[in-house]
């Protein structure tokens, strides 16, 4: 499903991600951990195209076809999907009609047919009821005057409509309180598919409590310095980044 | 006559009028024409009366009220109801009148389909407990306009207006507004999405009596060599306490060769008041345009929600359904033209 070779990315012309490989296969799910400052986010940036995060080596694969080629809106329709860290507050969209525009933009660069707003409103009403997001929400601006659990359950809803089959969850537990956490994390698992690969980008090994990954990386100033299945999070957990990567070295 | 005011002027420092018309042409202009396109209700129509009000205005209507020969009067009687469509058809030095009487309430529609130059001058009089919502939609254009409005409203009478100009080689439209008895109330907003042409709105609002209300909300999108400008000044006379003021204009500048002036002004010379301005100019936001890019919106489709998004809130200040969805319409197709 996801190919990356050797990957050297810059922000600002300083390199970040200094020749990352990893490879995701279809129904799988991998957590990179990693310490702050280790290229997490750059990395989710650099899969969903953020203008700014520019790719100066390797290569980024994406069912066969080369990502980096790719504008963010080409890759969302084609699958990508990046659960964002701070999802941005946009005043004067309201969040159906975000939804409905951006469901029909996906469909329609892949020749689909657009969903009328009665089939839009019963496609969401039936996730957000999962995710236990109000519909009172749906009728806000986009992500304006939300807590940081709802937005969070909003870019769950939004992974739920589109259906990706590659889903990025970037921090998606920063800022949870337990229960936030649970319930975003059931909705992620009840997204695991066959033909979908997800990848969790955290800090902290709590969110893999609840998402249990099938490989662990450990991503360290910009490379991955190791591997392993999921006991390499409760590891990390109790002996700290420090430890790791110095026997990585 | 006299020269024309330029940008050495103060109130015309971003609407150089000098220098986007020939003094002679302003001279030798005839009077403009009206036409009427609809009315309902006990709308009274008629040519202007002999002996007119005559409101504080600035000074290009001056010259719109020595040379204009005719004009068109509408009047609504007490505790009426009416609709009105006037249409400025053809260019010139013109003047209207609008009364509004005691208890009536009138929706005044306005569009301008004037020719190269117009030069008009507007008394409105909203009477006690009147009402007057007034849309005024001018189409993108290249000509030289300037129109300006004088308007007094009465004890617990409303005066709501809104502004779509779609800009023209200059455009200006001045706005003085006298709350005159206690508890009027004038509700400005207006957008100016702007490609390549220059709109300026100048309001001076004076809250002369107590316990009087007023909001302005004005919203520029400007590309190419576009110019967008507010100058918006907000007079609380001594006395006129309890009084409330509300000030908004933003821009959105899509060009580094596009340009958006915002100045709110506010005197106060009363105690007991609550006023409040604001002004901010900035691009569309990268961040929001990759967030909505990365779920699928393409590019063009993403900016048009954002500038949609940026400039909704001032067209939905429009009541009316109707006139709002076609001042929609077009503020669509102009935004689109800004891709």
């Amino acid at each position: 499903m996801l190919e990356i070779k050797n990957l050297h990315a810059t922000v600002d012309g300083k390199e970040i991600l200094k020749g990352l490989t990893l490879s995701v296969g279809a129904g799988e799910v991998h957590a990179i951990m990693g310490p702050n400052g280790s290229g997490k986010s750059t990395l989710s940036y650099v899969l969903a195209g953020r203008a700014g995060y520019e790719v100066t080596g390797g290569s980024i694969i994406y069912k066969g076809e080369d990502l980096t080629a790719m504008s963010p809106d080409q890759r969302a329709a084609k699958g990508v999907f990046l659960a964002m860290q701070y999802p941005v507050e946009i005043p004067g969209v309201t969040t159906l009609t975000f939804l409905k525009t951006a469901l029909n933009a996906q469909r329609r660069a892949r020749g689909e047919k657009d969903v009328d707003a009665v089939g839009v409103l019963r496609l969401v009403r039936e996730k957000a009821k999962a995710l236990n997001v109000p519909e009172e929400m749906l009728k806000r601006a986009l992500n304006v005057g939300f807590s940081g659990g709802e937005k969070k359950r909003l870019e769950i809803l939004q992974m739920a409509l589109f259906q990706p089959a590659l889903a990025i969850l970037d921090e998606t537990d920063s800022g949870l309180d337990i229960d936030a956490l649970k319930l975003v994390a059931e909705g992620v698992n009840a997204l695991r598919a066959p033909d979908r690969a997800m990848l969790v980008i955290t800090h902290y090994q709590r969110l893999l409590n609840y998402i249990v990954p099938d490989r662990v990386h450990v991503l360290a100033k910009g490379r991955i310095v190791a591997e392993g299945g999921k006991e390499l999070a409760l590891k990390l957990e109790a002996q700290g980044y420090e430890q790791i990567i110095k026997d990585a070295a | 006559m006299n020269a024309l005011p330029n940008r050495r002027v103060e109130d015309w420092k971003y609407s150089d009028l000098r220098n986007a018309i020939d003094a002679e042409v302003v001279a030798s202009a005839p009077t403009a024409a009206w036409a009427i396109a609809s009315s309902a209700g006990a709308v009274d129509i008629a040519d202007l009366p002999a002996i007119m009000p005559r409101g504080e205005h600035g000074a290009m209507a001056e010259t719109a009220i020595a040379s204009a020969k005719a004009g068109p009067s509408v009047r609504l009687g007490k505790n009426e109801r009416g609709a009105a469509h006037l249409h400025l058809t053809e260019g010139g030095h013109g003047r209207a009148l609008i009364v509004v009487e005691d208890g009536a309430s009138l929706a005044l529609q306005e569009t301008v389909l004037a020719g190269s130059f117009a030069n008009v001058a507007v008394e409105i009089v909203v009477g006690r407990n009147a009402r007057l919502t007034h849309v005024r939609h001018a189409p993108r254009n290249d000509a030289v306009q300037v129109i300006d409005y004088s308007v007094r409203v009465a004890e617990g009478g409303v005066y709501r207006a809104h502004f779509a100009d779609f800009g023209g080689k200059l455009s200006r439209t001045e706005l003085h507004i006298a709350l005159d008895g206690e508890g009027a109330q004038t509700h400005l907003s207006g957008v100016g999405p702007l490609n390549d042409r220059h709109a300026d709105v100048t309001t001076h609002v004076t809250h002369a009596s107590g316990k009087t209300q007023s909001t302005q909300l004005f919203k520029y999108v400007a590309g190419g060599t576009a110019r967008g400008v507010y100058q918006g000044k907000v007079t609380v006379a001594a006395g006129a306490n309890g009084s409330d003021s509300r000030q908004t204009a933003k821009g959105l500048l899509l060009a580094d060769s596009a340009e958006i002036d915002l100045k709110p002004e506010l005197e106060i010379l009363a105690d007991d008041v609550k006023c409040a301005h604001g002004a901010a100019v900035g691009d569309l936001d990268a961040e929001s345009l990759f967030y909505l890019r990365s779920r699928g919106i393409p590019e063009n489709e993403a900016r048009a929600l954002l500038m949609r998004a940026f400039i909704g809130d001032a067209v939905d200040e429009i009541e009316d359904e109707a006139v709002r969805a076609s001042i929609w319409q077009a503020v669509d197709a102009a935004l689109e033209g800004l891709l």
